[in-house]
């Protein structure tokens, strides 16, 4: 298991990158993490109005599937639908990259959260199965990497907002365990004290995340206007939100990175493309070979990482990040994994051809960059990585003792807090007042409208 | 100063504006030109770029991007060109805006405001009256001014309150009607009606443009010796329970007035709070004056037809003082 001896180089940083131009004619590569390149010359030749777009792609690896529904028979004669996969599912496992900007602590530190989002889940199932946990549970397995190390490129000013497979960007921005497992159980002491379940509850004073609601992409527009926010304030800071590859295909999505386009907000958006959304695979959401190239449509950096090597995500992130508070404008980061439960703890994921399970189990995040920290880099030795499992456990234990003696909420406490007021909140501008400058013109009155007198 | 219900508007926002500078303004259109109606005209050369946006055409962003930076502590004031256009946008208001402070305790202090109303033959998609929509929605106050000096003193604490706040403006009424509106600042509290008559014999409870076909009406009646109260609700949420059954139990008998589609609109809940708290002095059916169940047509006669009328409340104001 783990990274087999390498075969490339590939723990240099260079990077591949795939040229997202549909144009037969030649193709020039624009520079990873700056704006998509237009070439305008009044002069040129044939190609003066070609267009050419590069998608940096970060990962050791392109696994390419193709999923398509067959009819079939079973034993009994009858005909069936179902998903059949082809494609290179024996390839090897990719070593992990190394991190151009992570050090030994730090990676440290994401692994720790990392096993911390496994074991929590592990725990919310068992939560679950004990008839503890009210409504389902969703799982972020195979995807810890995705959340943590993306999570943890950001700063305490900055902002972001989960989606329902993010629990672990929540333990890294400094939510508790037990937080996410009272939103499950729906007790008194959860975050929303008992009004809303999962990792749907927000922080604005504090860890700076705005709660999700259920229905996807509409968190995109709402974290543009957070940057915007803050810009008027005068401060660029990194607002990051994810959105599934099923998500994606919201309306809502495209008005939200547009606006963060054209606004040159600091939105880092990560696709989690996990290749299900629910029971229905990617290439029935849309027709783009990677949804990174999404990032051309709308003139932003669009980046391609393995979404189960911590160290790409975080490097990506880290990147996007930068760009942000540098006035750059937003990223949208490609995370390609695989959601490796069903969609929630009641499906079962029989659609899913087996073996794409087995094909990404191999390459489970936490195996991997354990297997890195401790074989590879040796930043950890087992006796330290034993401690640190054995840290772990007992912190969940305890965050799920708490969780357990939350007492449920009162009938009553379903009322009130509809509004704000009688002082409940005091708005102040959290970076600052906004320094305004005013021109010269004076109020003055205006001309009769044009439009329907 | 003489102000048109625009002016009064424009010189709301322009004054949150001048004072505050967590206010600012997005929403299509708005810059250079103004507003499809002008009344963010001259802003963008007053407060500048930063603080006058113009945006894609997305209502959704308008919406999101507006509530993301009121959690910042900012006061965005977001313009739809017509209120029509609301249902756009209808996901980000009604789960993301509105149920933040009861879900998760963030408030969220923005206004989104815009034309919405009949009688100019703007069409089906030009001419609605979207505030029922809203006002079945906990988390958001819905605001629909009958007069300058209420406009003006509603837009600034709308943009005041801690709230989001949904600015209904009837269009028909931008430029039609002018009074004195005091030059120095003041608010209309949000949640109170007024009443713009007195008088004894019929309530009849309205909002907005309604509230001018009400008073013509008035006039005609009076001549006939009935006396119309007449209840400008300025809000339908907080709605003025304690003004709607004050007035009922001064006259007895209600007509209730909207130009919004009759079936599930306020009417309804105007009758059924005067169930609740006037019952006992009802003296005669509760009267709903309203627009068809259908959508509004664009053809003048079409359109006519459709809403309320100064004929149908003179008819139904003899009708019901004669039960
Ligand atoms: C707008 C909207 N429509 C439908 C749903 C119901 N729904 C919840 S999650 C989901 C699948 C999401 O798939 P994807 O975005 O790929 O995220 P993943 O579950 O794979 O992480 C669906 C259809 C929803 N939440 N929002
Ligand atoms: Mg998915």
């Amino acid at each position: 298991m783990g990274n087999n001896k390498r075969k490339s180089k590939a723990s240099s940083n260079g990077r591949n990158s795939r040229n997202g131009s549909r144009s037969t004619a030649a193709r020039v590569g624009a520079h990873a993490s700056s704006a998509p390149e237009r070439s305008s010359s009044k002069n040129g030749g044939s190609q003066q109005n070609l267009r050419t777009y590069n998608i940096p792609d970060y990962r050791l690896e392109h696994p390419q599937f193709e999923i398509r529904q067959l009819t079939g028979k079973d034993k009994q004669g009858q005909e069936h639908v179902l998903y059949e996969v082809s494609g290179d599912l024996d390839a090897p496992v990719p070593p992990i990259r190394d991190s151009k900007y992570l050090d030994q602590q730090q990676a440290i530190e994401i692994y720790r959260y990392m096993l911390l989002n496994r074991k929590m889940e592990i725990a919310l199932e068992n939560l679950y199965k004990q008839g503890k946990v009210v409504g389902g549970v969703y799982f972020g397995l195979g995807q810890e990497a995705c959340s943590c190390a993306s999570a943890y490129a950001l700063d305490k000013d900055d902002w972001f907002a989960p989606m329902i497979r993010n629990q672990g960007s929540l333990l890294v921005r400094g939510f508790r365990a037990s937080d996410t497992m009272m939103q499950y159980m729906a007790k008194a002491d959860s975050p929303t004290k008992g009004r809303d379940g999962t990792s749907h509850f927000g922080d604005i004073e504090k860890r700076n995340m705005v709660s999700p609601i259920s229905m996807l992409g509409d968190l995109i527009p709402v974290m543009s206007g957070v940057a915007l926010g803050a810009r008027l304030q005068g401060r660029n800071i990194a607002v990051m939100t994810y959105i599934g590859d099923g998500g994606q295909s919201t309306g809502v999505t495209y008005e939200g990175i547009n606006f963060a386009a054209v606004q040159n907000l600091g939105l880092v958006l990560i696709v989690e493309s996990n290749l299900w959304a629910y029971s229905t695979p990617s290439n029935m959401q849309y027709r783009c070979k990677d949804l990174a190239e999404r990032a051309i449509g709308y003139g932003i950096p669009g980046v391609i990482v393995d979404g189960t090597d911590a160290c790409q995500v975080y490097d990506a992130t880290h990147e996007a990040v930068e760009r942000a508070r540098r006035g750059q404008g937003p990223t949208l980061i490609e995370a390609k994994m695989m959601r490796m439960k069903g969609h929630a703890i009641h499906d079962a994921a029989s659609y899913v051809p087996k073996s794409m399970f087995d094909f990404w189990k191999k390459r489970d995040p936490l195996t991997r960059f354990e297997n890195y920290l401790v074989k590879e880099k040796k930043w950890l030795s087992q006796k330290d990585n034993q401690a640190l499992i054995a840290e772990v456990e007992i912190v969940i234990e305890a965050e799920r003792e708490v969780a357990v003696n939350s007492p449920m909420p009162t009938p009553e406490s379903a009322e009130g807090g509809v509004f704000c007021e009688n002082g409940c909140h005091e708005i102040k501008p959290k970076y600052g007042i906004p320094k305004v400058k005013k021109g010269t013109a004076a109020y003055k009155e205006t001309e009769a409208a044009v439009h329907l007198k | 100063m003489q102000l048109t219900y625009l002016e009064a508007i424009r010189q709301g926002i322009w004054e949150e504006m001048e004072h505050d500078p967590t206010v600012f303004c997005l929403g299509e259109d708005i810059g250079i030109y103004g507003g499809a109606f002008k009344v963010t005209d001259g802003f963008i050369d007053r407060f500048g770029t930063e603080r006058v946006i113009d945006t894609p055409i997305a209502e959704s962003a308008i919406v999101g991007a507006a509530f993301g930076a009121s959690l910042t502590g900012m006061r965005p004031v977001a313009e739809f060109q017509f209120m029509d256009f609301i249902g756009c946008a209808f996901n980000q208001i009604s789960n993301m805006v509105a149920k933040t402070h009861y879900l998760w305790g963030a408030p969220a202090p923005l206004v989104l405001r815009g034309p919405s109303g009949g009688y100019v033959h703007g069409g089906p998609f030009h001419s609605q009256n979207p505030e029922m929509w809203f006002v079945h929605n906990p988390g958001l106050k819905v605001i629909c001014p009958a007069t300058p000096y209420d406009a003006k003193g509603l837009i600034k604490a709308a943009i005041r309150d801690n709230n989001p706040c949904i600015f209904f403006e009837h269009k028909y009424l931008y430029r039609r009607i002018k009074e004195e509106v005091p030059q120095n600042d003041y608010v209309v509290p949000i949640g109170k009606a007024r009443v713009a008559r007195e008088g004894t014999d019929i309530s009849v409870i309205t909002y907005a443009a309604m509230v001018h076909i009400a008073l013509e009406a008035a006039a005609i009646l009076a001549k006939e010796g009935i006396e119309i109260e007449i209840l400008d609700l300025r809000s339908l949420v907080p709605i003025d329970r304690e003004a709607i059954a004050q007035t009922v139990k001064k006259t007895n008998k209600v007509i209730v007035l909207h130009e919004h589609s009759r079936t599930g609109g306020l009417a309804g809940e105007i009758a059924a709070i005067i169930n609740e708290e006037a019952f006992d002095d009802l003296d005669g059916p509760i009267v709903r004056i309203a627009g068809l169940d259908s959508a509004i047509p664009f053809s003048p006669p079409q359109e006519h037809h459709y809403l309320p009328k100064l004929e149908d409340l003179v008819r139904e104001s003899r009708r019901l003082k004669a039960y």
